[in-house]
């Protein structure tokens, strides 16, 4: 549990350390002052309205040094409802790689300001009324931070649970944290107004999982995860109790997932949000949606690799999801809104793959496989969808980035950045040799080694063999044709960088620690795709899965 | 003009390029885990340079400092290399055994696929993006020839391309360019797979493309990169087909899955195979520049020199060798071979006849030094692959001796030519540079428009040079007399066993034979006189312009790899050749090891050597051996002499060698050919026997009405359908879209419609 009490004490730490001053106390009938650090006048140190910034980012580092550390630790249980194991670890390295990448990009998202005065009774209405904002602003630095850590522990407490009440607890904390770092900004109207309606919708959704999970309570008498699947088990037939909870649950995390018709919140808080705020939710709250599908669904009601009830659900969803997501993402001229849609898209590739692991023809083996290429998947995407995102975050330090012309020219105004981008934008695409093909080869070869076998091996042309093949085989295909259509308008994004004429000259903002973060990003997107540390990363991933599957 | 300053502490930036491979040494790495280096290392370095002189270009430390980034690819190429020669150091002595070599090392290990067989049942982890190291005799002569060469060609350039101004500011793409070809060939080399091999070759044919059309502006020279692009492109497609129908029969394109057993237990079809090996030498046709596919080589003599040295000697032309030296397991029916594939081996060695003599002919009229060198160059390649021709061919009737003999010594003509050409080649450079920096130094100021018309590559213009040049003049001397065969040095113990064995297959097994041996006899004789007529008309006789009396041979960074070439074409053929160079280069296929029972000892192996050269046991051999050399060493050049030899100028000398071979040139007295020149042979040698009209005759006939017809296809139906598509899609994008109201009510709707349908179709389905 240390990455969990490192946030704590950060957390604790945050709200303390600006506070801290040289308030001294007398002790009563003496002249004896004894300090008593809270209050007062503050320290220059601690007054510096950049210090939330810096203990997150130390919180988060050291979090995921230890998460990291512990991913190998053996499992150990927590008052039962908390399990810890290299399963879990490893998502919750992923979210903290995925915090501590927002927190190092938002130092420029807020800027907090070292030049705040308290304003005079002389100063005329506008320097009383920038003064008074800039002063705000250094005085939310705080709250920003706070938030983002509670989204931490949240998404860190939810790999870990064991038990469904925990689990839904958890997620909502994330969650709760995300709506209102989505209206964080509330001046300028869109920020306010997308995350009042993704905390609407997203209430919705968590009530209709909740209203689930009493029906599943109310069906087996527990909530705990083992005690459900043992229940699964023995149901004689179907029960209506527990088919009804199983897909109102569907529907909660497939909001979370952002799977279609769920997702339509999704677009709007992303364009809304700021933009590190909008690759955290495309990214590891996403992946918080795959975990809970992973536990629920797969740990519930495929407990003997027989067929699953939902999987016929799953894998229509699952098509329409991805083929909304991009034939939406084709005409969006707002680039926030047009990766919020390729997430979407993503999102039904791995809906697909994991409508395979319900199929009942694989066996445990390419279960763990296709499980594999799904975490796989979501851990790559931090690094190049959350990357696509910081490139938009720099541009929006100078108010841009939400329209496809703010990217004319970039190539020419700053290569780097780029070709960072372009490399993102690839990899989202799935193109050799970066991560994203990596990751969405992995999920189509687990879908097509799976329903292959299924092919009748006396077929004697190609017509009849595909005619023999089970229909999960055309989830594969769909998923290639999506492909095809998706790099219509993720190549478009280079070549209005490249080829396109910049309305400035000027290069972007300096922005060093957004930079660093995207580079971050950039490098690891070809690391993850191949050699030594695709193969680490692999391996990693694969073990703990094998650790979730044969236990 | 290029004045002579010390430049050599620049050396000291490729330094820490080469520490690598001893740092890696010291960390107790193996050589062939360091392998992945000599490919590595310049792939990492061609973005740098590429990059860094766009940024760059101009300042003043990266062009006298940093050489435009020639320095830089030096020092890369000079790692490539001493992590070559360490994988040859280790290996020279403990070859892996052929024919059960699992891959040495894998440098990159992929995804793996299971693969949907053509009988529809799936085959689980066949891994096909994989690559290791392969090694074997021919890998580490043809490794070890290319990293050392390029590495000499690319300290060349320093000279040869950064003293030009009309490369100034260009140069990192030259350099970025060459360091990727090189790495292309060494790439090709290593490889354990046909796949990756493939991939390498194409990596070469790119950078050709680009190397030869460095000087892009002229039309000349994009007409000739396009040529050479097309011309392999040709090739290519049929090496494709060949590695399909490969892939087919064995299910993998791997070495160690392939070799291990080539007849699959007498399974395969001798037929299909026959045909992949023929797509596949089809390739090698076109990457070598043989007949038919010939037309590309000539013309991309555009290239800057160094390019013509890098392509013509030491790398691209071989590849297409080595791809047919690794089509040896096929046919070894001593060991699981594939037996009634013997008109592979005819149909390669007739080609390589017809090179050699169509090439040499051709050679015989041109005045263009370079032309003279790509000429050459083809016929000599020609002799490998004939040499390798009837290799097959014996190896396919089983008569092991005569295969291993000829294949060992077309590997070794293979070394000879190599080493030979890549130094004529930039002695040639060093020639042309010299001649182009005196006529600019004369007329320097002079009246505009005076000498447009001069061509520095014309050997009409030179004459002479012996003295003005004297250490280009002996390398060049040296190359010439190793490709034409003289005995004892370097091309002779080669060149002599490729012709023996063809003729000993043409008279004591297959009388087809016969055309491939008459015509590499003859060539022989060609090839003494093209090469002393290119050496005469250059170095001997009185200058035959003025610009020659201005030369100087002074550029620094030009002469270094040329004496160091001289002394291996001089000397290293000779020891070599006695040391027994051709048994080891064929030890790769000798599975009984047939030839290392001969002799024991040292000196018994070279008295067995030399006894082997010039007094063979077969009366027949004997006297094959000794037309050839009467050929190549009498006649040829005597007739040239007595064209264009002459003493040079009065109060000229040159090194005694020189000099005296200058002067004996003179004693054949002369004889005046002019007249020879308006014949009709001789118009249509110098119209490269209409080969070039002829194609773009048939061209214009067939591809090009057929490719009009193909555009309007793409242009109609293939586009039509990507926008109908595409308009399509946007429509469907735009309704999808409508469907995002904007308001939190509608998208809580569209969640229970969701809700509802999964429940139905959990609930419909399942009772």
């Amino acid at each position: 549990m240390m990455p969990e009490l490192i946030m704590l004490l950060g957390l604790i730490a945050i709200v303390v350390v600006p506070n801290l001053g040289d308030a001294k106390f007398r002790l009563p009938l003496t002249s004896v002052r004894v300090p008593v650090l809270l209050g007062g006048s503050r320290f220059e140190l601690t007054n510096d309205p950049r210090m939330p910034n810096r203990i997150s980012n130390l919180t988060f580092s050291l979090a995921l040094l230890s998460s990291l550390l512990l991913i190998s630790e053996s499992p150990s249980e927590v008052g039962g409802i908390l399990a810890v194991d290299s399963f879990s670890r490893l998502f919750s390295t992923m979210f903290l790689a995925a915090l501590l990448l927002v927190s190092i990009a938002t130092t420029h998202r807020l800027p907090a300001k070292t030049n705040a005065h308290i304003p005079k009774e002389s100063d005329s209405e506008s320097v009383f009324d920038r003064k008074i904002s800039i002063l705000i602003d250094n005085r939310r630095q705080v709250d920003f931070y706070i938030l983002l850590i509670m989204v931490g522990l949240g998404m860190t407490m939810m790999t870990m649970a064991t038990n469904l009440f925990m689990l839904i607890v958890c997620i909502e904390l994330a969650s709760l944290s995300t709506y209102v770092l989505v209206a964080f900004h509330k001046e300028d109207g869109t920020g306010g107004e997308a995350g009042a309606k993704y905390f609407i919708v997203g209430s919705v959704a968590s009530a209709i999982g909740i209203y689930g999970m009493s029906l599943l309570y109310l069906w087996s008498g527990s909530l705990d995860l083992e005690i459900l699947r043992q229940s699964w088990l023995s149901m004689d037939g179907i029960d209506p109790f527990a088919a009804f909870g199983i897909g109102m649950m569907l529907v909660a995390f497939g909001f979370k997932v952002s799977a279609a018709p769920f997702h339509l919140a999704a677009p709007d808080a992303y364009s809304g949000a700021a933009s590190q705020v909008s690759g955290l939710l495309a990214t590891a709250s996403k992946a918080m949606g795959f975990l809970a599908l992973f536990r629920v669904l797969v740990m519930i009601t495929v407990p003997d690799g027989s067929e699953a009830i939902w999987m016929i659900a799953l894998g229509i969803f699952a098509i329409v999801t991805m083929t909304w997501g991009n034939l939406a993402a084709l005409t969006s001229e707002n680039p926030k809104r047009m990766l919020a849609y390729s997430s979407v898209a993503h999102a039904g590739y791995m809906l697909a793959a994991i409508a395979v692991v319900g199929s009942g023809i694989s066996s445990v083996d390419q279960n763990a496989i296709i499980l594999t290429a799904v975490s796989f998947h979501l851990f790559v995407l931090v690094l190049f969808k959350l990357g696509a995102f910081l490139v938009l975050a720099l541009l929006e330090t100078e108010g841009k980035g939400h329209e496809i012309e703010h990217l004319y020219g970039l190539g020419r105004r700053d290569p780097l950045i780029a070709g960072s981008m372009f490399l993102f934008v690839l990899s989202l695409a799935g193109v050799p040799p970066l991560s994203g093909f990596l990751s969405k080869l992995l999920m189509i070869n687990g879908i097509v080694s799976t329903s292959a076998s299924t092919g009748s091996s006396s077929s004697v042309d190609i017509v009849s063999w595909a005619e023999s093949v089970d229909p999960l085989f055309w989830l594969a295909a769909a998923i290639v044709l999506n492909s095809a259509l998706s790099l219509f308008y993720y190549l478009r994004i280079g070549l209005v960088m490249f080829f396109e004429e910049p309305s400035t000259e000027k290069s972007l903002r300096a922005a060093p620690s957004l930079r660093m973060a995207i580079f971050a990003c950039a490098l690891l997107t070809v690391l993850c795709g191949i050699g030594p540390v695709s193969e680490w990363l692999l391996d990693t991933v694969s073990s703990a899965i094998d650790s979730l599957m044969y236990e | 003009m290029g004045e002579s300053k010390n430049e050599s502490g620049l050396l000291a930036f490729i330094l820490p390029f080469l520490a690598v491979v001893p740092a890696l040494y010291m960390l107790e790495w193996e050589s062939h885990e360091a392998s992945i280096l000599i490919v590595a290392i310049p792939f990492m370095t061609f973005p740098v340079i590429l990059i860094a002189g766009q940024i760059y270009n101009g300042t003043e430390y990266w062009k006298d400092k940093l050489k435009e980034g020639g320095i830089l690819a030096l020092g890369a190429l000079g790692a490539s290399l001493s992590a070559s020669l360490w994988l040859v150091y280790d290996y020279v002595d403990s070859l892996p055994d052929f024919y059960d070599q699992q891959s040495i090392t894998q440098w990159l290990e992929w995804v793996s696929f299971d693969i949907l067989q053509s009988d529809y049942t799936l085959t689980s982890g066949t891994k096909i993006l994989g690559m290791g190291v392969w090694i074997d005799s021919i890998t580490l002569m043809i490794l070890f020839v290319a990293t050392f060469l390029c590495f000499l060609i690319c300290w060349f350039s320093l000279g040869y391309m950064n003293t030009d101004p009309i490369n100034e500011d260009r140069n990192h793409r030259f350099y970025g360019e060459f360091v990727l070809f090189a790495l292309g060939m060494f790439g090709m080399v290593l490889a354990d797979n046909f796949l990756w091999l493939f991939i390498f070759w194409e990596v070469m044919g790119l950078c050709s493309y680009l190397l030869i059309g460095f000087y892009y502006w002229k039309d000349s020279a994009a007409y000739a990169s396009k040529k050479a692009f097309l011309t392999t492109r040709v090739g290519d497609v049929f090496l494709m087909i060949g590695l399909f129908i490969l892939y087919d029969i064995y299910g993998s394109l791997e070495f160690s899955v392939i070799f291990h057993d080539p007849s699959l237990d007498g399974m395969v079809d001798s037929n299909k195979l026959f045909w992949a090996l023929l797509m596949m030498f089809i390739g090698a046709v076109g990457k070598s520049a043989q007949f038919p596919l010939h037309v590309w080589l000539p013309d991309a003599m555009e290239g800057p020199t160094p390019v013509s040295a890098l392509i013509h000697a030491a790398t691209m032309v071989n590849a297409g060798l080595y791809l047919v030296a690794r089509m040896v397991p096929f046919v070894d029916v001593g060991h699981h071979g594939v037996p009634g594939l013997e008109e592979l081996g005819l149909i390669i060695a007739y080609v390589g006849g017809i090179t050699a003599f169509m090439a040499a002919a051709i050679a015989f009229v041109q005045n263009d030094i370079k032309k003279v060198l790509a000429y050459s160059t083809m016929s000599q390649l020609a002799y490998i692959f004939t040499g390798l021709g009837s290799a097959l061919w014996f190896y396919n009737n089983d008569e092991h001796h005569a295969a291993v003999v000829v294949f060992g010594s077309s590997m070794f003509h293979l070394f000879n030519h190599a080493m030979a050409k890549g130094m004529l080649f930039m002695a040639s450079g060093s020639v042309i540079h010299e001649m182009h920096h005196a006529h600019d130094h004369i007329h320097h100021g002079h009246a505009e428009g005076h000498g447009h018309d001069f061509d520095p590559q014309d050997m009409r213009n030179m004459g002479g040079l012996a003295s003005k040049m004297p250490v280009t003049a002996t390398a060049m001397m040296f190359g010439s007399m190793s490709i034409i065969g003289i005995p004892l040095i370097g091309g002779f113990w080669s060149k002599e066993g490729i012709i023996a064995e063809t003729w000993l297959a043409a008279l004591e097994h297959e009388p087809l034979m016969m055309g491939p041996a008459i015509l590499v006899l003859l060539t022989a004789g060609m090839t003494g006189f093209y090469m002393s007529r290119m050496w005469f008309m250059t170095f001997a006789g009185s200058p035959k312009s003025e610009v020659v009396n201005h030369v100087h041979e002074e550029t620094p960074w030009i002469k270094t790899p040329l004496v160091i070439l001289t002394i291996i074409t001089a000397l290293g053929g000779f020891a070599f050749a006695l040391l027994g160079a051709t048994d080891y280069l064929a030890s790769a296929y000798d599975y009984s090891g047939h030839l290392k029972l001969k002799k024991s000892t040292l000196l018994e192996s070279i008295i067995y050597k030399l006894e082997y050269a010039f007094l063979p046991d077969k009366m027949n051999l004997r006297i094959v051996g000794w037309v050839t050399i009467f050929l190549s060493f009498i006649v040829g050049p005597v007739f040239a002499a007595r064209i264009h030899g002459g003493k040079l100028a009065e109060g000229e000398s040159s090194t005694p060698l020189v000099s005296w071979l200058v002067s004996l040139s003179s004693k054949f007295g002369s004889q005046d050919v002019s007249n020879l020149s308006e014949s009709e042979l001789s118009v249509a040698l110098q119209n490269r026997l209409y080969f070039d009209d002829l194609y773009e005759g048939i061209l214009a006939r067939t591809v090009i009405p057929f490719s009009e017809f193909t555009a309007w296809f793409d242009r109609k139906v293939i586009d039509g359908m990507v926008k109908q598509v595409e308009s399509k899609s946007v429509l469907g994008s735009v309704q999808i879209r409508n469907l995002t109201t904007g308001s939190a009510r509608d998208y809580i709707l569209m969640a229970t419609v969701g809700m509802l349908s999964i429940i139905a179709l959990l609930w419909g389905i399942n009772s």
